[in-house]
């Protein structure tokens, strides 16, 4: 990879990140200032917690939506919350996939209410799952982006070790 | 004083029949801090579920005490053969004031008369037989079947997309919930909108 499309990647990089926290950002945003109460009748219509469950997770989950957001957008802990953001957007996707695949017609939930899980709503959130995790494998390859490496820097290869030409 | 209270007192049931939401449809109190529309289709089995199991705890703890104004709403889908039917009977049962009556058959029969078709006879053993001629007729109004139309379009503006909806709104903000739900959940919210 050549110097300047090595940057170019950087910089996509950093927009997708930024991106990515813009979306946890506005989700966050979107469902705090709506009663939670709201929020825990979307989580609730997903079948898979116990009332209690979904209580739990309405109050919980626009607040840890909003740290994340506040860690990607900032770059500070991209180790931690790349994966965090990941994990838990593999788990939304999860539970959206299932319920559609059930014909259950319920609201994804994503941005507040009002909008039925649907393919759109799969693509947008499988291309962030996607994204989150390509972002997760580049924060755990540090070396590689900063120093513009065009080899994976998992695959070293062994330093020569003398001077063939000088014999 | 005594003759304008009188007076206003006799016109007020005019006034509230003139207003558009309100053919027999609607349920509690319109100045209610929380309105719920719902959009539902007499021939879908969670409208249904929603209709007997959840709309009497709604009716008890919030329409009765004029803490909520129910106003009902047709939608039916063109996936059920005998919906719009039956939402033609429902709106006509409206207009001699059996809309309740009516929806509450349809939905305890909606397994017979979505199989047989036999849509009106379930409609009709809940009315004098006057009414029945009065409803056969009404059912065939343009005006009956425009009013089902126009609550379609109305759910297809607010975006309804799948029946039961409940549009909920209080302090100028109208909140959409699909589907068939848990009530202590819905309860704690409308409570919270209603204070």
């Amino acid at each position: 990879m050549s110097s300047s499309s090595h940057k170019l990647f950087r910089i996509a990089a950093v927009v997708l990140r930024l991106g990515l926290g813009a979306v946890f950002g506005y989700a966050a945003w979107v469902k705090l200032r709506e009663p939670w109460m709201l929020f825990a009748i979307s989580v609730d219509a997903y079948h898979v917690l116990p009332e209690w469950g979904a209580v739990a997770v309405a109050r919980t989950l626009p607040w840890f939506e909003l740290a994340l957001a506040v860690m990607l957008l900032t770059g500070i802990g991209k180790r931690i919350s790349l994966p965090a953001a990941s994990a838990l957007l593999a788990v939304f996707f999860g539970l959206m996939v299932r319920s559609y695949a059930r014909g259950e017609g319920i609201d994804c939930g994503c941005f507040g209410p009002g909008e039925a899980i649907s393919p759109i709503t799969l693509l947008r959130d499988g291309g962030l799952l996607a994204a989150s995790l390509l972002l997760s494998v580049l924060a755990f390859r540090p070396l590689a982006a900063k120093r513009g490496d065009s080899v994976p820097v998992l695959s070293h290869s062994p330093a020569p070790v003398g001077n063939p030409q000088a014999e | 004083m005594k003759l304008s209270c009188a007076l206003a007192l006799t016109l007020l049931p005019l006034v509230v029949a003139a207003s558009p939401i309100d053919k027999g449809k609607a349920f509690g109190n319109p100045a209610a801090p929380v309105t719920i529309e719902l959009f539902s289709d007499f021939q879908c089995p969670s409208c249904r579920a929603l209709h007997m199991d959840l709309l009497p705890n709604i009716m008890r703890d919030f329409v009765i005490p004029g803490k909520a104004y129910l106003v009902y709403k047709e939608f039916p889908l063109p996936m059920h053969n005998h919906s719009r039917e039956a939402a033609a009977y429902a709106c006509a049962a409206a207009r001699v004031g059996k809309y309740e009556q009516v929806a509450d058959v349809l939905f305890q029969n909606q397994p017979t008369w979505a199989n047989d078709g036999k849509v009106f006879q379930t409609v009709a053993s809940v009315l004098t037989p006057a009414e029945q001629k009065k409803v056969e007729m009404l059912a065939k109004d343009p005006a009956v079947l425009a009013e089902v139309q126009d609550d379609v379009q109305e759910g297809q503006v607010k975006r309804v997309n799948q029946t039961p909806t409940m549009i909920i709104i209080a302090h100028g903000k109208e909140y959409p919930i699909p589907g068939a739900l848990n009530y202590n959940l819905l309860r704690g919210f409308l409570d919270g909108l209603a204070k």
